[in-house]
């Protein structure tokens, strides 16, 4: 049995290597794109263009306009006298934030009991650059908070501390985007990577007509799958690897849990994509249909492993759903892994749920091998 | 049972396949013996490949059962894959790989290695004449060597039957006959071959027929008793000036009843026709041909070939 699956994984390498610009371009597209994902959600933002309306005119509103700019975040682009020229600009997007500042706010600094207000205007259609204003208006906000408690309490400047704030952001003090994007990038592309192999392994076939002379052969429908599929495991369990050392010595993610067992487990997400991507092949009736099935099916999972959105915000039902997408389990586990340091004791619903979707799947794919020939 | 099966290749009785509505092989029954050449004719979508496929156990019958080389194909169609080879219609080696590398992976996976490997894949480089080009992408080898090496590959591991599926498909006239002879030396070893192809001058070439059409055997046989049982009348071979005319002149005679002819056929410049009396027809035929201003030139009794009795059938 052994000889018949090497014989077919030889006949598979062969195939690979002839052509080899699928597996290169695999590699090097999900490499390029890990970089500029990351690249991009790694950067801080700064010039943000910004307007302010001053409707105190006061020593301590131009404090707060001073501050604005020294925080590197902000370029002021206008300091205007109504609401007007600000809606324009939002609307036009050439501004992603407006400050204004109440008539009453110097009033309300250096009163004693008083809260003064900084209102700030928000441009929502472009999300991440309003987020990373509102942090930095945040941000100032809570330094000026922190000097008028110390006045009013009337203790000495140099003698403070400073407060301990109760907001922390664990996991990642320091609030790198890329944390949470480039696992989630390097989930994704092993995905894509194996899903898209193991497709074309059997299509590939039977367009090419040979597909029916494999199953005339001595091999089982359980050889012929194995056969095939080692290739497809070491190729991408070499991208994975190659992807994992970028992430982590490049973006600096950490790998704070133990990377033998994160190794292992995504040998075991990888077999369950396999066995997904086997199920479309054997269900494709050309190349075509396959790759355009795993462009559906990888953009669906796209959306549920909370790349773009957390799926807690979504409906009950495809929450639901969410729990039956494999990928979803894997980015848990990736980022328990990677950024927890969790270890099985935590994670193991999520392992559990892979065997159960990969023993389906693959089972499924073992039945209707050969029925998918007529 | 089992005695008189030993001589028996293949057995196939009330054979059906159904594909919803559509009725592909319609509970049809032949025999076929060891060490025989036995050629399945029909043109296409007659149920030639759906019913090669049944006895390989590819797809299950509607109805019926199949026995190959005592092998109840339905229950166990892996117990004859390892003693039965398989030419499918469509090109089945890997265009990709070398000549080498597709004969190591066949012999691999029926089971050779070594030694044994080695001289069996020798053994198609010679049949297939590949000697020098082992290393050859298969791609980059025209129709006859394809066919030859695909052959090859079928009989690597010295399989007791052979099913070939329109083999020389495409192949020019002089490779053709080269494979048929490859397929002569196979026999003198004892294997059973059973082919299917729409080459009527091919089946000539083999000991036992089935014609098949829409489905169902329409006459079974060796190649002379199916032109003695089918054959009623004789045919007439016309050399005439100008066929395409010609034909015109005696299909409109056909039909309008003036000339008592069973079949008129081009074949090239010349035409066949089938009928019951030569002389009376030999000249009715000159007069109707004369008033049209074609000359018959000559007329003679030929062997209906497979092909006149084949179209004769179908009507």
């Amino acid at each position: 049995m052994f000889r018949r699956i090497w014989a077919l994984a030889v006949k598979e390498f062969y195939h690979l290597r002839y052509d080899w610009w699928m597996p290169a371009f695999m590699l090097f597209g999900g490499a390029l794109e890990l970089i500029l994902v990351g690249w991009a959600t790694s950067r801080p933002m700064t010039n943000l263009p910004l307007m302010v309306l001053d409707e105190d005119q006061s020593p301590a509103s131009r404090q707060v306009i001073t501050s604005l700019e020294n925080t590197g975040t902000f370029t002021l682009e206008a300091l205007v006298f109504d609401e007007t020229p600000i809606r324009e600009a939002m609307v036009q997007g050439s501004i992603y934030a407006a400050v204004i500042i109440p008539p009453d706010f110097s009033e309300k600094m250096a009163s004693a009991n008083q809260v003064p207000i900084l209102a700030v205007l928000l441009n929502g259609a472009e999300s991440t650059p309003a987020t990373a204003a509102l942090r930095a208006v945040e941000g100032l906000a809570r330094e000026m908070g922190q000097e008028i408690a110390v006045k009013r309490l009337g203790i000495d400047a140099d003698e403070f501390a400073g407060f301990d704030f109760s907001v922390r952001t664990w996991y990642n003090e320091s609030f790198s985007e890329a944390y949470y994007t480039t696992p989630a990038e390097l989930a994704l592309m092993l995905e894509f990577t194996v899903l898209l192999f193991a497709a074309l392994a059997f299509s590939r076939e039977r367009e090419l007509g040979t597909l029916e002379q494999l199953l005339v052969m001595p091999l089982t429908s359980f050889e012929i799958i194995i056969g095939k599929s080692i290739p497809v495991v070491l190729v991408g369990f070499f991208d994975f690897s190659l992807m994992l050392s970028m992430v982590h010595f490049v973006f600096k993610v950490p790998i704070r849990g133990s990377l033998p067992l994160l190794l292992l487990l995504a040998l075991g997400y990888l077999f369950v994509e396999l066995a997904k991507g086997m199920a479309i092949s054997v269900f494709s009736r050309s190349q075509h249909q396959a790759f355009l099935l795993v462009m559906i099916l990888g953009f669906v999972d796209f959306m549920f492993t909370g790349y773009a959105a957390p799926v807690e915000s979504m409906p009950k039902f495809l929450q639901g759903v969410a729990q039956f997408i494999p990928a979803q389990h894997w980015l848990a586990i990736l980022r328990g892994i990677m950024l927890k340091g969790a270890n099985l004791q935590v994670l193991w619903p999520n392992l559990l749920a892979l065997l159960i979707l990969g023993l389906v799947i693959g089972a499924v794919s073992l039945r209707y091998v050969r029925r998918a020939l007529s | 049972m089992n005695e008189t099966s030993n001589d028996r290749a293949i057995i196939a009785q009330g054979l059906t396949k159904k594909f919803g509505e559509f009725t592909a092989v319609n509970g049809i029954d032949f025999e076929v013996r060891r060490g025989e050449i036995f050629g399945f004719l029909g043109p296409n979508g007659s149920g030639k490949t759906t019913t090669i496929r049944m006895m390989l156990g590819l797809l299950k019958p509607t109805e019926g059962t199949v026995e190959v080389l005592g092998v109840p194909v339905l229950e166990h169609p892996e117990r004859i894959r390892n003693r039965v080879g398989y030419m499918s219609q469509r090109f089945s080696l890997y265009n990709d790989l070398t000549v080498r590398q597709n004969l190591t992976f066949y012999g691999k996976v029926y089971g050779l290695a070594n030694a044994e490997l080695e001289e069996r894949i020798q053994m198609a480089l010679v049949m297939a004449g590949l000697q020098e080009h082992d290393h050859s992408k298969t791609r980059e080898l025209s129709g006859g060597w394809r066919q030859r090496l695909a052959l090859s590959a079928a009989i690597l591991h010295r399989p007791e039957l052979i099913f070939l599926d329109e083999p020389t498909a495409g192949v020019d006239p002089v490779s053709r006959r080269a494979f048929w002879d490859l397929l002569y030396d196979l026999i003198a070893e004892g294997v059973t071959v059973f082919v299917t192809t729409h080459y009527m001058d091919e089946a000539e070439h083999c000991h036992r027929l089935a014609f098949i059409q829409r489905g169902n055997i329409i006459a079974r046989g060796s190649p002379r008793s199916i032109k003695e049982s089918m054959m009623r009348g004789q045919v007439l071979e016309i050399a005439p000036s100008d066929a395409e005319r010609a034909i015109k002149v005696l299909r409109t005679a056909q039909e309008s009843g003036e000339l008592a002819l069973q079949g008129v056929e081009l074949y090239g410049s010349l035409i066949h026709v089938t009928v019951e009396d030569v002389q009376a027809s030999e000249a009715a035929i000159r007069k109707e041909l004369g008033e049209a201003n074609i000359d018959s030139g000559t007329i003679t009794v030929v062997e209906p070939s497979l092909e006149d009795v084949f179209i004769a059938s179908m009507r």
